[in-house]
């Protein structure tokens, strides 16, 4: 990882996450330095979407620490039905790490242009000639510029996720969350998708990239952690994990994925 | 009305029927329409203000009121709306007129229940029994709206408790992952989303309204359907315009003005729910 001496962007300390008596994710660490792509792989069910969703506060970790840009999160209590404390603390991390869907979960009520100035204007308070002129770029830059006034629902699979990403951008967000960007499209919607991230991660954003795409980890991620039955097996480069992996159970994964 | 229309007896054709038609009785029946449309459209704002509090109650964190909520809609979904149309006047002025008089009669000592009757001083009369006529008629209005307001608010509330329910939880759960609070959430993606799914029943409940208003004449409101009974049926020469049995002409007039109102209704929900449903994936 680069950049060592700086504040992580997100840390994350022995995170345990319960369902009931169903324990999904028994004590992960993870920490995300400014510019890291970091993939999480792992079979269905092995707590990588749950983890993501740990780190935005979607869903609550029992026990653990989380640190958004060195500041921790507060609970109101220590045992395992903590909750975050400070509301205002959860709204303004979740506003700095915006996060795309596996579903694109854009706004259907809303064009496709008001989908990305929506959480601008009413929840950072910006100017709304402003975001639209931030949000139409970014629409261009995603490449579905002509598409700003047309409702999600008269878009591709693709489109609609490149538009879901250009709403997380217009947050200006110090981490971007993806949670299985390319799993619901075609594979011919997916390259747009792909090429779309692969920018993003060239640019030097950080992102927390969870994926079933082992091609797309192995070209954009410069970390991989590799997630089973709510533990990491193994991590480290692109290179170690995909050509040298060390576990068999990593082994068998990456041969039934291929 | 006019001055040809002195002495009916003398008149023939269409010159009769247009006195006929403009005789004080006529005009209190025109009068009617605008009582019956006049009474749509106030209690409408009753009507949404009781479903949205009956439909946010049943999704209270807190229990009490949830079950308030719930309370509500299931006893008046549960009683037939004549029953609660004969009761609940009757219960509320009683209610008020008895708590006029312990206010303004406390020195009265004879009991309000008296055997078989109710009696309140003249003092708690509700309205006083020297008002204006017009008085009478606004309390019975009022009490009508009221009425309606509670009964059609329970069945409101049940349509846009389903339809709050009916947005994708996805909608809900990204506006907050983007940093929106509760409030803002619920305004900004939950009640624009939800009208999509609530319109269907709510286009419901109004057309079931219109054709609900001749109750009215349970609630002592003369409405057009006891004017249209009382002018259309036989008048005998004792009356200034005798004429025959004209109830089914009178019936098949009010048949054309509920149609209308209802055909009316239908062409504006459409309108509104070609436009609630923009962008929401749902048959148009």
């Amino acid at each position: 990882m680069t950049d060592t001496a700086a504040t992580p962007v997100i840390e994350l300390r022995n995170i345990h996450k319960s369902y009931g008596d169903l324990e999904v994710i028994k004590g992960v660490d993870l920490t995300a330095h400014k510019g890291d792509v970091i993939a999480l792989i792992g079979s269905s069910g092995s707590g990588k979407s749950t983890l993501l969703r740990c780190v935005n506060l979607l869903e609550t970790a029992q026990q653990g620490d989380i640190v958004i840009g060195g500041e921790p999160v507060t609970w109101d209590r220590d045992d395992a039905n903590r909750q975050p404390k400070d509301a205002d603390q959860v709204r303004r991390f979740r506003t700095n790490l915006s996060m795309v869907f596996q579903q694109f979960n854009l706004w259907s009520h809303l064009s496709v242009l008001q989908n990305v100035i929506e959480a601008p204007v009413t929840v950072l308070g910006r100017e709304k000639a402003e975001a639209t002129k931030l949000g139409q770029a970014l629409l261009d830059k995603v490449g579905i510029g002509d598409k700003a006034d047309m409702y999600p629902s008269q878009l591709s699979g693709g489109q609609q996720q490149r538009a879901a990403i250009a709403r997380a951008l217009a947050m200006e967000p110090s981490a971007m969350l993806f949670d299985e960007p390319t799993s619901a499209l075609d594979p011919e919607t997916e390259a747009e998708v792909v090429t779309v991230i692969r920018d993003l991660a060239a640019e030097g954003r950080t992102m927390l990239l969870v994926t079933h795409d082992m091609k797309m980890a192995r070209d954009v991620a410069n970390h991989v952690i590799f997630l089973h039955q709510g533990v990491i097996e193994e991590q480290g480069t692109p290179d170690e994990v995909f050509n040298q992996t060390k576990s068999t159970r990593l082994q068998q994964f990456l041969s039934s994925t291929h | 009305m006019f001055e040809i229309c002195a002495d009916p007896r003398s008149l023939e054709g269409l010159t009769w029927l247009s006195c006929y038609l403009t005789t004080p009785k006529h005009s209190a029946m025109y009068f009617s329409i605008l009582t019956v449309l006049g009474m749509l459209l106030a209690v409408v704002p009753p009507i949404l203000m009781l479903g949205f509090a009956g439909a946010l109650a049943r999704r209270s964190k807190i229990a009490p009121i949830r079950w308030f909520g719930l309370g509500y809609t299931s006893i008046v979904r549960g009683v037939p709306d004549i029953v609660f149309f004969l009761f609940f006047p009757i219960a509320l002025d009683q209610a008020v007129e008895y708590i006029r008089h312990k206010i303004k009669c406390s020195d009265v000592l004879e009991p309000i229940y008296q055997g078989n009757d109710f009696v309140v001083c003249q003092a708690a009369k509700m309205p006083l029994g020297t008002s204006d006529q017009f008085y009478h008629e606004a309390w019975g209005f009022s009490l009508a709206v009221i009425t309606f307001a509670i009964v059609f608010g329970a069945f409101t509330a049940n349509t846009l408790h389903g339809a709050l329910n009916a947005v994708p939880k996805g909608q809900l759960e990204t506006a907050r992952a983007f940093g929106m609070s509760e409030r803002q959430t619920f305004w900004r993606v939950h009640m624009p989303q939800m009208w999509v799914y609530a319109l269907p029943g709510l286009s419901n409940l109004w057309m079931i309204l219109i054709k609900a208003t001749p109750l009215l004449f349970l609630l002592g409101v003369k409405d057009i359907v006891y004017w249209a009974k009382e002018l259309g049926s036989m008048k005998t020469q004792v009356y200034a315009y005798a004429h025959p049995d004209w109830r089914v002409w009178y019936f098949l007039a009010l048949l054309v003005f509920y149609l209308f109102l209802t055909w009316i209704s239908q062409r504006v929900f459409d309108r509104i729910f070609a436009r609630a449903s923009r962008g929401m994936a749902v048959a148009t």
